[in-house]
């Protein structure tokens, strides 16, 4: 009974902390930049990718996943100074740019996916890493699975203080909550904006690679976590980052309790719970108005 | 009666309906003169046709982005799978419309208090239960995951399609022009605006949204039969519910015709790439479907009321110049 | 109003433009004869120089892997092999005729894949048709193949359960070895193993259903006690629950038919966990080479998967393996399938035969042949009962990693080493 209680809190620990970080980076872009990115996915399979090609030319996992951060950042960056900037100024209305902008990030699903089917096939790929266990309180636990679990909450309270106490972050926060009003404060809206989005490339990139430290990759895995990552953050209340955190960790549990019962209804549950979710609270748990 | 007055003031207004009835002719008697594969890919054309026409009549005239259209378009497509061997296709299709009318009837009451991106998501997400639990209640009760669907020839296909295609037409510019359809862009105008001027918001957007379900479903119902083997998976796929959006905005949805429209290019532009350019075709696509986001905001059609505005101010300009 | 009907009238044009562009693109491809394409009977053109292979492929999409890295390299290099000899001889044509390849992407898409394939057979007129990718849309394919008429050797997918449907379907031939032989060899192994009790984790579809459906009452037959059974959903992330029920029910043999995703998973969480079972089998993917590319050579010793070949199956796999080696040893994206890689070229080769020996393009005389003879392959001797590979043509229906070799370890003489069981500890990470 208690081992299963210890595994169930670990496992539900684990991938609680990957859902969060696999989501953060979509509902902070959503929450400032105003766009639905349905393609952070294809994204998160890229920081995958990057880190795997790193990987296997000697360099180490986790080196490599540092090494992702400005390539990523650089890439999401210069999409919306180009793309999303582009649309901003064509649509009319917040509302108009938010479904285009989904509808872009649609194409830029395809566009992404066919370059990497192009450059890494469509194998499965993978390597192996720290492949070995701790027991804590007498059951075993997976090492890079613990190691995921500490890197997963390393990057999202760093990234929860950069926004709670730096100058950027602040700005960022001011956007999301009162566009108009940060504006009159003299942020530059638009820029910060691609700085947020270029900042979710970063998260989807590092959960990317952590994911690389734990499963088999390939090139069409995208949509899978985009879909996690939707549930997640209606879970956790669009745009809000403590919400995804906390969304993140609920899924986790979730899921896992429910692999202990039937492991074929996990992805039924996640579907029923955002169903109800959104029907019984449709702000999420930590939105604000909807 | 109005409406003959209105056409005889005006002859002019009759050209485009003569001219769709003309093409709408030609069409439906299409199988009799074109090669085989041109009754496929127009029964396929016709499919996206339906669909986001009938996505638009919801959607597009109260600004609700649903994305559901996968889901009603699966239980057409279960209904066949189930139904397929003791109903005749007019039933199967008449069945799936009922099916998917009925659901989309109880999810639009449940759903009233989402807007905007909620309301999105949780139509994508009654997309992946529905898949989810089909796939849960085949593996358990039924020890598989597909079925075998009794096959139709593809002019059959066609005509019932054909005959779907051109209730959807008609029923799109009847919505268009009674009292309903200006209850619907009031919605989209302004929800609180539309209920304090009388209209009872509620039952005109469960009501369009079950409306255009319907024919979700009856073509799920058609398409199944061509397919003749379907899952969850295919059944339910979200591709069904992204592309009639697309199509629509590609061919502009303000206009009862766009989506039509949309839905030509796009399927057009698809088949080319497929054939002729397979592996780049997710590239190419991607970057077609981003390039005219950006540049025709209002799709194929508002770029070409753009030109006929131009060329109307040209024209007026030479009227003053003249004298 | 002027305005209104101006755009009325360009729309309309734009309409009829696309449609009839849509019709015209059909014709030109079409035949200038005017036959039918259910007719099958075609009048031999002597103009005609090649013999056209055409279908649709999943080149993009989530079964991509498919067409990369399965059967899309083994019938590029028969094309290559069969046109660098001038082609196949048709006798109806009086000469060789090299074969040109018409593939169609239908991005993963079963809809597309069957609007795809009738294109293919109806307006390209192709002679042949090559399958479609995965077990669904084979099934699609069947029917559509046998309307036209069109010989479909099956490659990527199929099930033991098509037995009781291939009947309708006569133009369908399938060249893989399924559940039916594969889990009555998996448990031989077993019993003689002296395995007591196994764990079984089972994928839900078709594939995960077929097996597991076997394996249960054939394993309880046996006297081996199944200790539990649980299905995965395809894109399941965690496995560490199942593993520690698999721990906790100390079971020999851990069981897990599922596909290369989530054998991965599995296996991994199981070496980081050290669950090291007598037994540990994974299905389909346990004797794909990506299995070694990923975990190495040391981790995948003593792992059983269906198969199975290899290169000491016999002197023409060996050869054929060499080829094929040869052909793509720098191409990182195709991986060495020791099940279904001489599966899939035995079918191609039992078409090329069929094709030479009845000596025409026509395809109701090509099935007959195919259905009522011998063909020598890379098989050896090879041959269809109900349109279904011979069980006696297999290779051998269980593998086992040993030293880098997928072992053939049937009881049977086919079999190319013993097994060793249990199977050795994970080595230290």
């Amino acid at each position: 009974m208690l081992t299963t209680l210890i595994n169930v809190l670990s496992s539900g620990l684990i991938m609680g902390g990957v859902y969060a970080i696999i989501s953060m980076g979509l509902s902070m872009q959503y929450g400032v930049a105003r766009i639905l990115n349905v393609s952070h996915g294809e994204f998160i399979m890229l920081g995958a990718f990057l880190c795997f090609t790193l990987v296997r030319s000697h360099v180490h996992p986790i080196l490599s996943m540092l090494l992702c951060v400005p390539v990523m950042f650089v890439i999401g960056f210069v999409l919306h100074r180009t793309i999303y900037k582009k649309l901003s100024d064509v649509s009319g209305s917040t509302a108009a740019f938010e479904s285009n902008s989904m509808l872009v990030s649609f194409g830029l699903m395809f566009v992404v996916q066919n370059v990497a089917l192009l450059l890494w096939g469509s194998e499965q790929k993978g390597y192996t890493f720290l492949m070995r266990s701790v027991k804590i309180l007498g059951s075993p636990i997976a090492l890079n699975r613990l190691l995921v679990l500490v890197f997963a909450v390393a990057i999202s309270f760093a990234f929860y203080i950069f926004l709670e106490r730096s100058r950027l972050g602040k700005a960022i926060r001011a956007v999301s909550q009162d566009p108009s009003a940060a504006r009159l404060l003299g942020v530059r809206r638009t820029r910060v904006a691609a700085i947020c989005f270029g900042i979710g490339a970063i998260l989807a990139g590092c959960a990317g690679a952590l994911i690389t430290m734990i499963n088999q990759i390939n090139t069409s895995m995208g949509m899978n976590y985009t879909i996690i990552a939707i549930i997640v953050v209606v879970l956790g209340g669009m745009g809000s980052i403590p919400g995804s955190l906390l969304g993140g960790f609920i899924l986790g549990f979730i899921g896992t309790v429910v692999n202990y019962i039937d492991p074929s209804l996990s992805l039924v549950a996640y579907y029923l719970i955002i169903i109800v979710l959104l029907l019984v609270k449709p702000s999420g748990l930590m939105g604000g108005k909807s | 009666m109005k409406l003959i007055n209105e056409y005889k003031a005006n002859p002019k207004k009759l050209i485009l309906p003569v001219l769709v009835a003309a093409l709408l002719v030609l069409l439906g008697l299409s199988p009799n003169f074109t090669k085989p594969y041109a009754t496929i890919m127009l029964g396929t054309i016709m499919m996206y046709i339906i669909l986001s026409l009938s996505w638009n009549m919801f959607s597009g005239a109260t600004g609700y982005v649903s994305l559901a259209t996968a889901a009603f378009f699966g239980v057409g497509v279960y209904v066949s799978a189930f139904f397929g061997s003791s109903l005749s296709l007019p039933l199967l299709m008449l069945m799936g419309g009922i099916f998917s009318f009925v659901i989309a009837f109880l999810v639009g009451a449940v759903t009233l208090r989402l807007r905007g991106v909620y309301f999105t998501i949780f139509t994508l997400g009654i997309v992946k239960l529905l898949e989810q639990l089909m796939l849960y209640l085949e593996i358990t009760f039924n020890k598989t995951r597909g079925r075998f669907v009794v096959s139709y020839t593809f002019t059959e296909v066609f005509y019932w399609l054909f005959i779907l295609m051109i209730l959807v037409i008609l029923l799109s510019v009847f919505i268009k022009r009674t009292r309903f359809g200006l209850a619907l862009k009031c919605i989209a105008e302004g929800e609180d605006a539309a209920m304090h001027i009388g209209i009872g918001s509620t039952m005109v957007k469960i009501l369009a949204f079950a409306i255009s379900s319907f024919a979700m479903g009856a073509a799920g119902a058609a398409m199944a039969t061509r397919w003749t083997y379907i899952d969850p998976y295919i059944a339910f796929s979200t591709n069904l519910s992204f592309l009639p959006v697309l199509m629509v905005i590609f061919g502009g949805g303000r206009h009862v015709f766009g989506p039509l429209i949309g839905a030509v290019v796009f399927a057009y532009i698809q088949e080319l790439l497929i054939t002729d350019f397979p592996y780049v075709y997710m590239l190419a696509f991607g970057v077609i479907m981003i390039v005219s986001i950006i540049f025709m905001p209002n799709g194929i059609v508002g770029v070409i009321e753009n030109i006929v505005g131009r060329i109307k101010k040209a024209k007026g300009g030479r009227k003053n110049a003249d004298p | 109003m002027k305005k209104k009907s101006v755009l009325a009238l360009i729309l309309a044009v734009l309409a009829v433009f696309m449609l009839l562009s849509a019709c015209a693109k059909s014709e030109t491809g079409a035949p200038q004869d005017g036959q039918t394409p259910d007719a099958g009977e075609s009048k031999i053109d002597p103009n005609k120089e090649t013999i056209v292979f055409g279908g649709s492929r999943s080149i993009s999409g989530v079964y991509a892997f498919f067409e990369q890295s399965a059967y899309g390299p083994i019938y590029k290099m028969w094309v290559d092999e069969v046109n660098a000899d001038g082609g196949l001889y048709v006798e109806e044509y009086g000469k060789k005729m090299p074969i040109e390849l018409k593939v169609y992407d239908d991005t993963s898409d079963l809809s597309t894949m069957t609007r795809m394939l009738e294109k293919a057979i109806v307006e390209d007129n192709v002679d042949f048709i090559l399958p479609p990718v995965s077990t669904a849309f084979l099934y699609a394919a069947a029917p559509i193949a046998n309307k036209y008429g069109k010989v479909l050797m099956g490659a990527e997918g199929g099930s033991a359960t098509l037995k009781e449907s291939i009947a309708q379907y006569p133009y369908f031939f399938s060249s893989l070895n399924f559940s039916d032989t594969q889990v009555p060899a998996l448990v031989d192994i077993l019993k003689e193993e002296d395995i007591k009790s196994a764990y079984i984790v089972f994928i839900e579809d078709l594939h995960g259903t077929e097996y597991s459906g076997a394996a249960i009452p054939a394993l309880a037959n046996a006297g081996i006690d199944v200790k539990g059974v649980k299905s995965v959903p395809a894109d399941i992330q965690d496995m560490t629950s199942i593993i520690n029920d698999a721990i906790s029910t100390g079971a020999d043999a851990f069981l897990c038919m599922t596909y290369p995703d989530q054998g991965y998973l599995a296996l991994n969480q199981s070496i980081s966990m050290n669950y090291n079972p007598k037994i540990w089998f994974m299905g389909s993917g346990g004797g794909f080479s990506s299995i070694v590319d990923i975990f190495g050579n040391d981790v995948v010793e003593g792992i059983m998967s269906w198969g199975a070949w290899n290169t000491k199956s016999s002197e023409a796999c060996k050869d054929y393996f060499d080829r094929f080696y040869a052909r793509y040893k720098d191409d990182p994206n195709v991986s060495y399938d020791y099940w279904g890689l001489v599966h899939y070229y035995a079918g191609l080769q039992c078409v090329q035969e069929a094709i030479e020996k009845t000596g025409t393009l026509d395809n109701a005389k090509v099935r007959d042949y195919l259905a009522n003879n011998h063909f020598t392959t890379v098989l050896g001797d090879t041959w269809f009962e109900n349109n279904m590979i011979a069980p006696e043509c297999f290779m051998g229906n269980v593998g086992q990693w040993q030293n880098g070799i997928f072992e053939v370890i049937d009881r049977s003489s086919k079999a190319t080493s013993d097994p060793i069981v249990p199977k050795p500890e994970w080595p230290a990470a």
